[in-house]
């Protein structure tokens, strides 16, 4: 899963750069076409909810989703399995 | 499913400022009716006037978006007349406690089967910031502009006075707190009331030095104070701060209830 | 029967089982005949904290697809005029009796008023049409709240049963119909916009929990139901609507009784009034009178004036300072003198002739 922030939806309130347990949120610093500073994610593969979600099945965590006023937090189901970029740690 | 999928895409964004918590508040509410597994078909959401009363025109189900205040009476008619739909109200502080506040000890009393989400941002919204009934002493509006010095509603307290069988307070910033709340709304029998600190960045922030959103959201997370260490503190005597939010659950029992199925 | 009763026994005929009420001389008997049998044929009666609460529970019921109504007065129609209007913007079907007592404010609550008929037809702001119909007898009481029901729910809108304290208080003997023609809801049928009209202007009507997922709000609102309000166009299209399907229909549900239609001395009456009227006609048949009485008010049937081609004068007798008067002076060229009566009793046959007399000599 990926973390995506709809640009049409948020209004750039950073109350997500507060909540994320990983700070994975970072307050914008470029104004987007409606002037709103949207946050940007700094390594969000690190989300539980993009690594987990799949495996459990139900959103994990989902603090920023559920605090975000403007719904504009979700998760998008990535590109199907590409074997070639997966990298197994033993 | 997630609680997403109860929203109307086609009406976001949604007309609520900037860092308003009307929004958390509705995606807590919404992910506790989805957690519960209630039919969008069968769920109806009532509200009166205001920016929080806003809230149902955002949900695919059906919705009552009523006069200033009445909300409650509205949905009381809705329940009676077919206690198998699931009603659930939004209101605002100005909404429920001022010019709804007899309806408001009234549906209490009658403990009629509904959860009531009150969006309590201490402050009236809509029109622009106008003190409310639950403006605390000293805080700026624009009605108060030498500081509100009016005694203000204790909501809970009045719900609890009043007979609701469910009354908790939490803040927007308690999200998972707060969804775990309204759903043990949604399963009490009776009058459920969730009274919901919610920040007006705009009207309420502005004025009273939280310009920030996110001085609204730590304002939130330092004077909460969970109503067991209140109710310890209370009991050894010991002194609590004056501007605290005791957050929890006030009361849950189950006295005879209007407009449950039989 | 007494006339608050039969009021409750027609509303039940015509289907009628959600009543909301708040306890209001002379409007208590239609509340309390609902609490005694709501609960028998299984339909709800709730007693509200106020009239505010009573019209808004009975709209929320509405939604539910349920027929209802509430009964009032005076004092508890005035509080009733927001939500009367929100009835009319979101087109809920509902039933309001008022028995009219004297006023201004609390004024003569246990005498015969009908000043409300201009309240009811413009009280709540905004610009609208609304229905409203006026008994003259028991046996009224009960067949005009059918009717109302029946109006309320082609239309889609709230319907008035504008009664008066002698009509409601009054008891007479009344015939119970075995069979009463009802009318019922349109439901909206799938694949429409809940508030896409039809050619009669009226939208099939989306009950709550059937699957429509409908917005109620009102605000001004498109035919999805989302609110929309600062469209100007809109906004007087669905404002023309709303008055519109209600005044286009003024000929089709214009509901007058005609006596004499030759007579150069007209009365236009309604309500208890028209007992009076009616005393005076027949104890006079030398006079040549004539009488047009109104069982609707609004919309104002105008057509029927014309039913008196010979009319020379038109005498408005009501428990209220013109009223209607001023609508049928609307209409006419020839003069149209009110003949009020304030303080809660019927016209005397001697102030009517009076009247008549003072009208001949212009
Ligand atoms: C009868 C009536 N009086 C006044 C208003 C104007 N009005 C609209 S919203 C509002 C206050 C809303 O405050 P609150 O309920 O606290 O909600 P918020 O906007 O803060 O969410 C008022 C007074 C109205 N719409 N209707
Ligand atoms: S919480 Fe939502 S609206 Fe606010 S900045 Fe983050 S993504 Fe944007
Ligand atoms: S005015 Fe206040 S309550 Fe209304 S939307 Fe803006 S922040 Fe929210």
């Amino acid at each position: 899963m990926k973390l995506v922030i709809d640009e049409n939806r948020c209004k750039g309130c950073n109350l997500c750069t507060l909540v994320c347990p990983y700070r994975i949120f970072r307050p914008g610093t470029r104004a987007n076409r409606k002037g709103v500073l949207v946050p940007e994610l700094d390594r969000p593969e690190r989300c539980t909810n993009c690594r987990l979600q799949g495996l459990y099945g139900r959103t994990l965590c989902g603090v920023c989703q559920l605090t975000c006023p403007d719904q504009a937090i979700g998760w998008v189901r990535e590109r199907p399995y590409e074997p070639a970029k997966i990298e197994v740690e033993y | 499913m997630s609680f997403a999928d109860w929203l109307r895409a086609d009406r976001l964004p949604h007309i609520w400022c900037s860092g308003c918590s009307n929004g958390t508040i509705l995606n807590c509410t919404l992910a506790a009716v989805e957690a519960e597994g209630w039919d969008p078909d069968r769920t109806v959401f009532v509200s009166g006037i205001g920016c929080s009363s806003r809230a149902p025109g955002y949900i695919s189900t059906d919705s009552l978006h009523t006069t200033h205040g009445r909300a409650l009476a509205f949905a009381t008619g809705v329940k009676l007349a077919d206690p198998s739909l699931n009603v659930v109200v939004f209101t605002g502080d100005g909404d429920l406690a001022a010019i709804g506040g007899n309806h408001f000890i009234h549906a209490c009393r009658r403990n009629i089967d509904l959860t009531v989400v009150c969006m309590n941002n201490l402050i009236y919204g809509m029109t622009g910031g106008q003190g409310s009934p639950t403006t605390p002493i000293g805080a700026l509006s624009t009605t108060t502009p030498y500081g509100a010095s009016e005694p203000a509603f204790d909501l809970v307290a009045l719900a609890v006075a009043a007979g609701a069988n469910h009354v908790a307070r939490w803040t927007a910033y308690h999200v998972r707190e707060l969804e775990r709340a309204v759903q043990t709304g949604l399963e009490t029998p009776g009058l459920s009331f969730i009274e919901v600190r919610a920040g007006c960045p705009t009207n309420y922030g502005r004025k009273n030095r939280l310009r920030e959103v996110t001085d609204l959201a730590e304002y939130f997370r330092t004077k909460s104070m969970l109503k067991a260490k209140f109710d310890r503190l209370v009991a050894e005597g010991r002194p609590v701060p004056s501007d605290a939010i005791v957050v929890g659950e006030f009361v849950r029992r189950s006295n005879p209830a209007m407009g449950v199925v039989p | 029967m007494q006339g608050n009763t039969a009021s409750a026994e027609g509303a039940i005929a015509a289907g009628c089982r959600f009543f909301g009420g708040y306890p209001i001389t002379p409007s208590t008997e239609v509340a309390e005949a609902m609490a005694r049998r709501m609960p028998k044929i299984g339909g709800v009666f709730v007693q509200m904290e106020d009239e505010i609460a009573s019209i808004a529970a009975v709209i929320g019921a509405s939604w539910t697809g349920k027929k209802a109504m509430t009964s009032t007065s005076g004092p508890g129609f005035s509080l009733m005029l927001e939500n009367i209007g929100f009835a009319l913007m979101t087109e809920t079907p509902l039933v309001i009796v008022n028995v009219q007592r004297g006023g201004p404010s609390t004024g003569q609550p246990t005498m015969s008023a009908q000043g409300d008929m201009l309240q009811c037809r413009f009280g709540s702001h905004g610009d609208m049409a609304v229905i409203a119909l006026a008994p003259d007898s028991v046996q009224e009481m009960y067949d005009l709240t059918v009717k109302a029901f029946n109006l309320a729910e082609r239309f889609r809108c709230p319907a008035f049963l504008m009664a008066d304290e002698i009509i409601g208080h009054m008891r007479e003997r009344i015939e119970l119909p075995d069979h009463v023609d009802v009318v019922d809801r349109r439901p909206l049928e799938s694949g429409h916009l809940p508030y896409e009209a039809g050619e009669d202007g009226v939208p099939g009507f989306p009950v709550f929990g059937t699957g429509h997922r409908v917005h109620v709000t009102g605000l001004t609102h498109d035919e999805r139901g989302y609110p929309v309000t600062t469209d100007p166009v809109l906004h007087e299209a669905l404002v023309r609507r709303l008055v519109g399907k209600v005044e286009n229909a003024r000929r089709e549900i214009a509901d007058y009784r005609v006596t004499n239609p030759d007579a150069e001395v007209v009365f236009v009456c309604y309500g208890s009034p028209a007992r009076a009227v009616q005393q005076v006609v027949a104890d006079h048949p030398d006079l040549g009178l004539g009488i047009l009485r109104l069982r609707l008010v609004w919309p104002f049937p105008e057509h029927a004036l014309a039913e008196f081609p010979n009319a020379r004068v038109f005498l408005v007798p009501e428990q209220n300072l013109g009223q209607v008067a001023r609508e049928v002076e609307r209409h006419v060229l020839v003069p149209v003198v009110s003949v009020p009566k304030l303080g809660g009793e019927l016209h005397t046959p001697a102030e009517l002739l009076r009247a008549i007399e003072e009208a001949r000599s212009r």
